[in-house]
């Protein structure tokens, strides 16, 4: 939870950061600079790092999972160009948050999907699923982060949301029927990825 | 499958964003959102007038407000006149116009007396024939997603970014679904940017599609919105 200090704190180096670029933080600023030089008090960037820790391993997972699928899962025209597409941005977005780590990423697991990658059609549903969960988990820790790092996570978590409308709309369900996305907490998170058995070490 | 998503521990994940507001509010937040079934959606009632939204939080959901009615009357004009040929694209204005009234409602809500009242719009034929209507959309759903993403980070009550990021990503599912029904690519970058005010509001004035009052060749039927 947040202090006074460290909201004061994360604001006057918030306005720093967009003094530098017309009054508008963008995500490049962001990963240029990276968390560690975002000069961020110890309990604000300590939440940060704890916050795209968690946000990487779930990336990690989505851009495994994308990847296996497309070596053993059988995909073919649309699926397929969604898997390719979507895994793509996956890796990107591991990327962009290794680099706003720095040192202090956590290595990436080890990953098995079994059956999950063993037909088009397990594919999808398993895909409709991680991706929904992203959404969520993202969507949950808006309020957590710095101001910095809200702009980078919510740069990704519309594009996580674009690939769960896709590949809804790919199997013919409806891609949007709520006004609202309902953010998950992080152990409500954690809690399905372990019930999934796709993370091994 | 073993992931089990369909059932969602709303409680856990509205305590968590509770977590982060001030003791006076968090009670609150808790009741209204918990006795609500739009579960997010009431974290807008917070911000009720005299209670904590700023000044400047006002002026962002006013901002949203606004392009929520152009939405909401958008795709309830195309609903009404029935003029799209296609079941897919009736379904989709249906229930986009939907989602984007209940939008509409819960930031009037929201703002109570603060809200501005709604525009006049002309879409100019844009409703009536499908695939101006299709581009329309598609321009609607990716200014609406970056619209609000260009104010979250500037948005002041912790619950109403909750909320607004919760809008957000929704606007960005319109955004592929529409973009798939249009042959367009549904995530065409690994980021999405966010756009400025200034930049929304210039490209909603290019439009043309917001006007003074009721144009005198005004159409038979009123307008609708939420």
């Amino acid at each position: 939870m947040a202090t006074r200090t460290d909201t004061a704190a994360s604001r006057r180096r918030f306005l720093r950061l967009t003094a530098a670029g017309a009054g508008t933080l963008t995500l490049g600023s962001v990963l240029a600079a990276g968390v560690p030089a975002l000069g961020l008090s110890g309990s604000a960037q300590s939440r940060d790092v704890e916050v795209l820790n968690y946000a990487l391993l779930l990336e990690e997972l989505t851009a495994a999972f994308y990847q296996q699928a497309l070596a053993r899962a059988g995909l073919s025209g649309e699926l397929r160009e969604f898997a390719q597409v979507a895994g793509g941005h996956e890796r990107e977005h591991v990327a962009a948050l290794r680099k706003a780590l720095g040192p202090k990423a956590k290595k990436a697991p080890r990953f098995a999907f079994g059956k999950a990658v063993s037909t088009p059609q397990r594919f999808a549903a398993t895909a409709v699923a991680l991706e929904e969960l992203a959404v969520s988990a993202y969507n949950g820790q808006a309020a957590n982060v710095s101001k910095p790092v809200l702009v980078a996570a919510a740069s990704i978590v519309s594009v996580d949301a674009r690939h769960a409308a896709w590949i809804r709309a790919i199997q013919d369900r409806r891609p949007a029927s709520q006004a609202v996305d309902v953010p998950k907490t992080r152990r409500e998170v954690l809690r399905e990825v372990d019930a999934t058995g796709f993370v091994r070490s | 499958m073993r992931l089990e998503l369909s059932d969602l521990d709303r409680d856990g994940a509205l305590r968590e964003a509770a977590a982060a507001l001030p003791d006076e509010t968090r009670k609150d937040f808790l009741l209204r959102t918990l006795a609500g079934g739009g579960a997010a959606l009431a974290a807008l009632v917070l911000a009720e007038p005299g209670r904590a939204a700023s000044k400047s939080d006002v002026e962002i959901l006013n901002y949203a407000l606004v392009l929520e009615y152009l939405q909401a009357a958008f795709y309830t004009e195309a609903e009404r006149r029935g003029a799209l040929r296609t079941r897919t694209a009736r379904e989709t204005a249906r229930v986009l116009g939907a989602v984007e009234r209940a939008h509409v409602r819960a930031l009037r809500e929201a703002l109570g007396t603060a809200a501005v009242a709604r525009p006049f719009f002309d879409f100019g034929g844009t409703t009536e024939n499908e695939p101006a209507f299709i581009k329309t959309a598609v321009a609607f759903e990716d200014l609406g997603t970056a619209a609000y993403k260009g104010q979250a980070y500037r948005i002041d009550s912790p619950a109403l970014l909750a909320a607004a990021i919760s809008i957000h990503s929704v606007e960005a599912r319109h955004a592929a679904w529409i973009r798939y029904l249009a042959g367009a690519p549904p995530a065409s970058s690994a980021f999405d940017e966010g756009k400025s005010m200034p930049e929304v509001r210039k490209l909603v004035a290019s439009t043309g599609f917001v006007v003074q009052g009721p144009r005198t060749k005004a159409r038979a039927e009123p307008r609708f919105t939420g």
